[in-house]
């Protein structure tokens, strides 16, 4: 069985070399070096933060060891969340929706072998990056601790585990899932997701309050706060076991660590056992089941003779042509909706933090730290735009997929084309920021020249982002990909990040000295001199041309590139 | 009409095309035969102005095709050989899609559509999203859409491919009589009794380059093959190429 295990595997491996492999493509030795830098970049500032917060609760007299550890139960249980969650949408993808399982179901193989294979995969690509970004949390523990070489292995042992039964409590779902819906409905399983996920994200954020850690009051009832956190560690978690053992580890307590590793290890193999028994009754039913004709999950509602399309009769036929189909396009595709459920939370998230921080408990002059909080908040709020960009605005190029034909044989350039999927985006973008923007500066109670100012950059920025995702989507596209969503991790897709931060850094920076004299001239009754109306002016030209710039240098990019193509 | 004038595509390591002229009369139906990879589809993606060629041009109805692409692709009813559509729209929704991106008028555009899906027996699934399609049925849709704006020039990429017979018969029907009413159609087919059939004038491609084109009757001429089929004028044109 191994070595069909093995044969089966091989496919995979062998493209994932072929993709990695220097020299196959012109500058793939640059975005090796792009990936590892931005991935070094984000380990080491893990390390640091986590390092700072240890080092700040070692500092708290008597509760420090408790905050430690409630803090590593809560990653524990933030990794387990996020890896349920990856886990179930590639074990749906990679047992019931992938291309190629038709050809492999057509070997000559047990279908318990494929799914053997499948699962291996599916538990792999939803669980490195997580074990690579436990290394800084767990080095920055060791550090603090001074803990030794068992620590560490027993760590990675842990959260090897906790991958593993993450994944098999996914499949187990997927599976029960497949054979419960009806057939044609599997991907009815993304939006059930999404829902839960969104739900869940709420509701642990709540149960956590975070914004408590930064309320003096709250050492004075910490045994309150800690109470109220007891929820998370239930005898029966596997995430207690894991947090449970990585502590004791800590404290050199092996015994107890290496119960705990026992009892994950037993509780991870005896869910392979369901697995293989669920699998070899029902894996290949639900796959078969999920070979049917996919079924719309809702119909449209129509209003008579219009539909909503109507609305949209201000545009030239071929806009509205592209506008409707791209609308269509998205909201029917449902491995769209788990994350858009998912920035729907942490919007309602973002929104609510602001309006419990605890400002007027903190030393600091109170108009001046809501309007520092406020223009910090322009950059925060840009950054969450860059994000939900990179996830749905980059990939919109791609997302046309092997249909890119039909773009290229219509009457219509791919600049036209290029500029229609720019304001589709541009235009919903635009007032999801704006809203953002204006509730959290009236939840901080702002002075108007802080609302004026954070209204009029965030409506420069949003195109600039908007048109280097649309730019570079086109600079990078990937139309041959299972998943063009996934393009949003691609190098392009990292490109834009970058690029995009680097805007917004840039504008940030630019403004932040003439407003900083603004304010505090608007604050003191003052007026500007000369001099700094002209610092002034400047700034905030350059800061628009930079915008400017970035709105129509990548859209040509993208537009010549798209062109050979 | 279509007139390719020296067309030549070199990706680099390949010469797909390579010096190719042709002249297609206004409602002549072509056909264009040769072996795996011999540039069929290269040419047709060129014609179709998907791709770009490296020398040369393509002249539709009078366009060029890279200095006006955009009038040029108005005239051209386009076909690819795999049917690759947008999976979440359903057909009469890819069909009115099709219609704004030509600019049909907006009033004929659901008879047309609905007249189109009739005659392709696709009326019954009209409302269902595409990916629910299977291949024949796509293949259908793509050639429906492909005539949702009266083309006057049909650029055609292996049309039968994953048709069941009675369709089959249809849209050799249909490209007749499509060229009765002086549409140009350009047709690419690796299935030798269609282009017989169907084609008023055959080109044979070998290796990005013509070979020879005509009649039956001019091929076997160029082929030496007395009065064979084309299966063999075919096969001997390549051997000797």
């Amino acid at each position: 069985m191994q070595n069909l295990l093995s044969v089966l595997l091989r496919p995979r491996l062998l493209s994932t070399l072929q993709g990695i492999k220097p020299g196959k493509k012109k500058g793939n030795r640059w975005r090796i070096f792009i990936f590892i830098f931005i991935g070094a970049v984000f380990w080491l500032g893990a390390f640091i933060i986590f390092f700072r917060i240890l080092n700040y609760f070692q500092s708290v007299e008597g509760f420090g060891d408790i905050l430690a550890q409630r803090l590593l139960s809560m990653i524990v249980i933030t990794f387990f969340t996020l890896l349920l969650f990856s886990n179930i949408i590639n074990s749906l993808s990679h047992l019931y929706l992938s291309r190629d399982l038709s050809l492999l179901h057509s070997l000559p193989v047990p279908a318990k072998d494929i799914f053997i294979s499948r699962w291996l995969v599916s538990a792999f690509d939803s669980s490195w990056m997580v074990i690579l970004f436990s290394f800084p949390v767990f080095l920055s523990y060791g550090m603090i601790y001074q803990a030794g070489a068992g620590f560490y292995l027993l760590s990675f042992s842990g959260m090897v585990f906790l991958c593993l039964i993450a994944a098999a409590i996914s499949s187990i779902l997927v599976m029960l899932g497949a054979v419960i819906l009806p057939a044609g409905k599997i991907r009815s399983l993304f939006i059930v997701l999404g829902v839960a996920l969104a739900i869940l994200l709420v509701l642990v954020l709540r149960i956590i309050r975070p914004e408590q850690l930064v309320n003096p009051q709250t050492f004075a009832s910490v045994v309150i706060y800690l109470n109220s956190l007891q929820a998370l560690d239930a005898a029966y978690l596997p995430t207690t076991w894991i947090s449970d053992m990585i502590s004791a580890a800590l404290k050199s307590d092996w015994k107890f660590s290496l119960f705990n590793l026992a009892l994950s290890a037993s509780f991870a193999f005896s869910l392979f056992f369901i697995n293989d028994s669920i699998a070899k009754t029902s894996y290949f039913r639900g796959f078969s089941r999920a070979q049917t004709t996919a079924k719309r999950l809702f119909y449209p509602v129509s209003f008579g003779n219009s539909g909503w399309d109507a609305l949209l009769n201000f545009l030239s036929p071929a806009a509205k042509a592209f506008a409707v189909k791209e609308i269509k396009t998205f909201f029917r595709d449902s491995t769209q909706w788990p994350q858009l459920f998912l920035i729907c939370a942490l919007i309602v998230i973002y929104l609510y933090n602001f309006s419990v921080l605890p400002l007027e408990k903190s030393p600091v002059n109170i108009i001046y730290l809501q309007n520092v909080f406020s223009f910090l908040n322009m950059g925060l709020a840009a950054f969450v735009l860059s994000a939900i960009a990179a996830r749905f605005v980059f990939p919109a190029v791609s997302m046309e997929s092997e249909a890119f034909w039909i773009i290229q044989a219509a009457p219509v350039s791919i600049k036209t084309f290029l500029w229609i999927k720019f304001f589709l985006y541009y235009i919903p973008l635009l007032i999801v920021s704006e809203i953002l923007i204006i509730v959290s500066n009236i939840l901080l109670g702002v002075t108007p020249f802080i609302m004026v100012l954070s209204i009029i950059t965030i409506f420069c920025l949003v195109p600039a982002i908007v048109a280097m995702a649309i730019g570079l989507g086109a600079r990078y596209p990937d139309f041959k990909s299972e998943n063009p969503a996934m393009a949003a991790t691609s190098f392009g897709g990292l490109l834009f990040m970058l690029c995009s931060f680097a805007l917004i850094a840039a504008v940030i920076i630019i403004e932040a000295g003439p407003v900083y004299y603004t304010f505090m001239a608007d604050v003191h009754g003052r007026n500007l001199s000369l001099m700094r109306v002209v610092r002034l002016i400047a700034s905030f030209s350059f800061a628009l041309l930079l915008c400017v710039f970035a709105v129509f240098y990548p859209m040509r990019v993208g537009e010549k590139h798209l062109s050979k193509t | 009409m279509i007139e390719l004038i020296n067309l030549t595509k070199d990706y680099g390591t390949v010469l797909a095309v390579n010096n190719l002229n042709l002249r297609i009369a206004t409602g002549e139906i072509y056909g264009f035969i040769g072996p795996n990879g011999a540039g069929k589809t290269t040419t047709i993606r060129m014609m179709g102005g998907i791709i770009e060629p490296t020398a040369g041009k393509v002249i539709i109805s009078g366009i060029d095709m890279k200095e006006n692409p955009v009038p040029a692709k108005k005239l051209i009813g386009f076909v690819p050989d795999r049917p690759f559509l947008y999976e979440k729209l359903t057909g009469m929704e890819f069909l009115k899609f099709i219609a704004d991106v030509y600019e049909v008028e907006t009033k004929i555009i659901t008879p047309r559509a609905q007249e189109l899906l009739e005659k392709f027996a696709l009326t019954d699934w009209a409302h269902e999203i595409i990916e629910a399609y299977s291949h024949g049925m796509k293949q259908r849709l793509i050639i429906a859409a492909a005539l949702m704006h009266d083309p006057r020039v049909l650029v055609i990429d292996e049309p039968m491919v994953g048709l069941d017979p009675a369709a089959v018969r249809m849209v050799k029907d249909m490209l007749k009589n499509l060229s009765r009413q002086n549409v140009t159609i350009f047709v690419s087919t690796h299935t030798l009794s269609i282009a017989e059939d169907l084609c008023d004038r055959i080109g044979v491609i070998h290796r990005g380059a013509l070979l020879a084109q005509g009649s039956i009757a001019e091929l076997n001429l160029a082929a030496r093959t007395g009065n064979a089929g084309l299966e063999e004028v075919f096969l001997t044109l390549i051997r000797e190429a």
